[in-house]
């Protein structure tokens, strides 16, 4: 994999092709969605196509040439994952589907070895379902208690609750790093280790942190960590799980079948080591290879000056929502959350801001954002969010509030 | 076939003056229905004849525009059908009456209150009472 030259936040929104197209006639896109997904840069588009065109073959497996190629784009990629979060070392990088498998894999190995009737799992009022359901499963299953940290009205985690919740010596806080609805940024470093103290285990959900901001689990120091290629400039399809390498390998395999086996006997197996234990069947080499492209773009222009251009672009957004007549903005005050603005507007659903927005070409989502709990929490049905990423740009916020007085202007306001 | 602005004022006419708004006392059947994706919500009043056909019907709901400008239009469909009629109508008589091109990428709105009210017919059907 060739390194990528240094590139400036100013440059890059020329690498994705999507955002040169008009999204109706004569009217151009102007993507505030990427809280659901990001769009991909040309760098991720052909890696994945230069792959099936040159060196598609399956891995692991076979001696020639093609094959030894993929196995070795393949683990490059989790290479370049490891050293993306830190990972102390390449066994603790997981590929599976996505975020929500990642979870899933926790809750079904190490949550079913571990949880007994009655355990306490403390989760978040913030979480995003593939954070909450699994859990509910698992509680289900097993008769473990599930509690929630609550949020303020401002949109951040109470915590003097959440220590009143460790006195009672939960096995497992379970929450997210950044909300996809509120943008709050929580802090994951002091909860982890106040929890740690507690002697619970730790879950970050980091669908919406890793994309945006330099996550390095050790600094961090947390037990688990789940988040999405899709979300990070990367290809659908697959997803990383981190974990400590002690608790890896004292779970049980997730998926049973090839890949995750040492040797197979008729009436019994032996797993393969780490990480592919939890790596059964063939796996998503295109999209390994799309994500591993995906880490070095991120890297080419660099978190940090990522994560600084969103955060004064969402100051810059949450500035000019506010001047609209009858727009509410939820969560915390710039400074303290990630590029997200979910708001409501007076008298018009969601849904109706989304369709009139998506008409001048602005793609917002509407709806609860796989957060309903967050949102029944706010007693709102439903609110319309925008989001931002490395592309994005002031003047799209511009196309937004104009977009925001064509929708009032529609329903007679 | 309606022009894409005569659909967005046909929708916002019977959203601002939905018709057949309210309750009924007494009614024969009151129907739920609801995304729970999005919030929007109606529950229709219907009073049947000794013919089983709806002689009067009402609904209160909430919800964007083309959910209930859909729960208003739908009013007019069912007066005068059975039940087996309503199961039986055809949700693209109601799509093209709101302009599918407006419509289309909403049709979980669009078609919650014909939903509904075909909801009616099922339970009988399943055998499940009603």
């Amino acid at each position: 994999m060739s390194e990528l030259p240094h590139r400036t936040i100013a440059q890059c929104r020329a690498d994705f092709p999507i955002l040169q197209r008009e999204v109706h006639p004569g009217v151009p896109l102007v993507y505030l969605d990427s809280t659901a997904t990001a769009q991909k840069p040309e760098h991720v588009i052909a890696a994945m196509d230069r792959y099936y065109r040159r060196s598609n073959a399956n891995v692991h497996r076979g001696i020639h040439a093609l094959a030894e190629e993929a196995t070795a784009l393949y683990e490059a990629a989790r290479d370049r994952v490891q050293h993306f979060i830190n990972a102390r070392t390449r066994k603790e990088v997981i590929f599976t589907r996505n975020a929500s498998e990642a979870i899933n894999l926790v809750a079904q190995t190490w949550g079913r070895r571990t949880i007994r009737s009655g355990d306490l799992i403390v989760l978040t009022e913030m979480e995003h379902h593939s954070n909450l359901v699994p859990w509910q499963m698992l509680a289900a299953e097993t008769g473990a208690r599930l509690e929630f940290i609550p949020v303020t009205d401002a949109g951040e985690l109470d915590l003097a609750e959440f220590e009143r919740l460790l006195a009672r010596a939960p096995k497992l806080v379970a929450l997210t790093h950044m909300s996809n609805v509120l943008g709050t940024i929580n802090p994951v470093r002091a909860i982890a280790a106040q929890a740690h103290a507690a002697g619970a285990l730790v879950l970050v959900d980091g669908a919406q942190s890793v994309p945006h901001f330099a996550v390095d689990v050790q600094a961090l120091d947390v037990d688990f960590l789940a988040f999405s290629s899709h979300k990070m400039c990367g290809p659908t399809g697959i997803g990383v799980l981190w974990g400590r390498q002690s608790l890896l390998e004292a779970m049980p395999p997730f998926l049973g079948g090839g890949d995750m086996i040492k040797r197979v006997y008729l009436r019994e197996f032996k797993t393969a080591d780490l990480p592919y234990k939890f790596e059964a069947g063939t796996p998503a080499i295109a999209e390994a290879v799309g994500l591993g492209a995906a880490v070095e773009y991120l890297e080419s222009i660099g978190l940090d000056a990522i994560a600084q251009h969103e955060h004064a672009l969402t100051a810059y957004a949450l500035e000019r929502l506010e001047e609209v007549p009858g727009v509410t903005v939820y969560g915390p005050p710039a400074e303290k959350k990630g590029g997200v603005a979910a708001f409501t507007l007076d008298g018009v659903h969601p849904h109706d801001i989304a369709q009139v927005l998506d008409r001048h070409g602005v793609a917002v989502r509407a709806g609860h954002h796989c957060a309903m709990p967050l949102h029944d929490r706010f007693n709102l049905p439903a609110s319309a969010r925008a989001s931002f990423y490395l592309y994005s740009t002031p003047a799209d916020v511009d196309r937004l509030v104009d977009g925001l007085y064509q929708v009032k202007k529609l329903f007679g306001e | 076939m309606p022009t894409r602005q005569e659909s967005i004022d046909f929708i916002l006419d019977h959203y601002e003056h939905p018709r057949h708004r309210g309750t009924l006392d007494h009614a024969d059947l009151v129907l739920r229905g609801g995304n729970p994706g999005c919030g929007d919500v109606v529950t229709y009043y219907l009073r049947l004849d000794g013919d089983a056909r709806v002689a009067d019907v009402a609904f209160e709901g909430e919800g964007c525009t083309i959910s209930q400008a859909a729960a208003s239009v739908v009013t007019d469909l069912i007066l005068g059908r059975t039940l087996a009629e309503i199961a039986a109508l055809d949700q693209n008589t109601l799509l093209e009456q709101l302009g599918r091109e407006v419509v289309s990428t909403r049709l979980r709105c669009a078609t919650l209150a014909l939903n509904t009210l075909k909801s009616a017919e099922q339970p009988r059907r399943a055998g499940l009472g009603a």
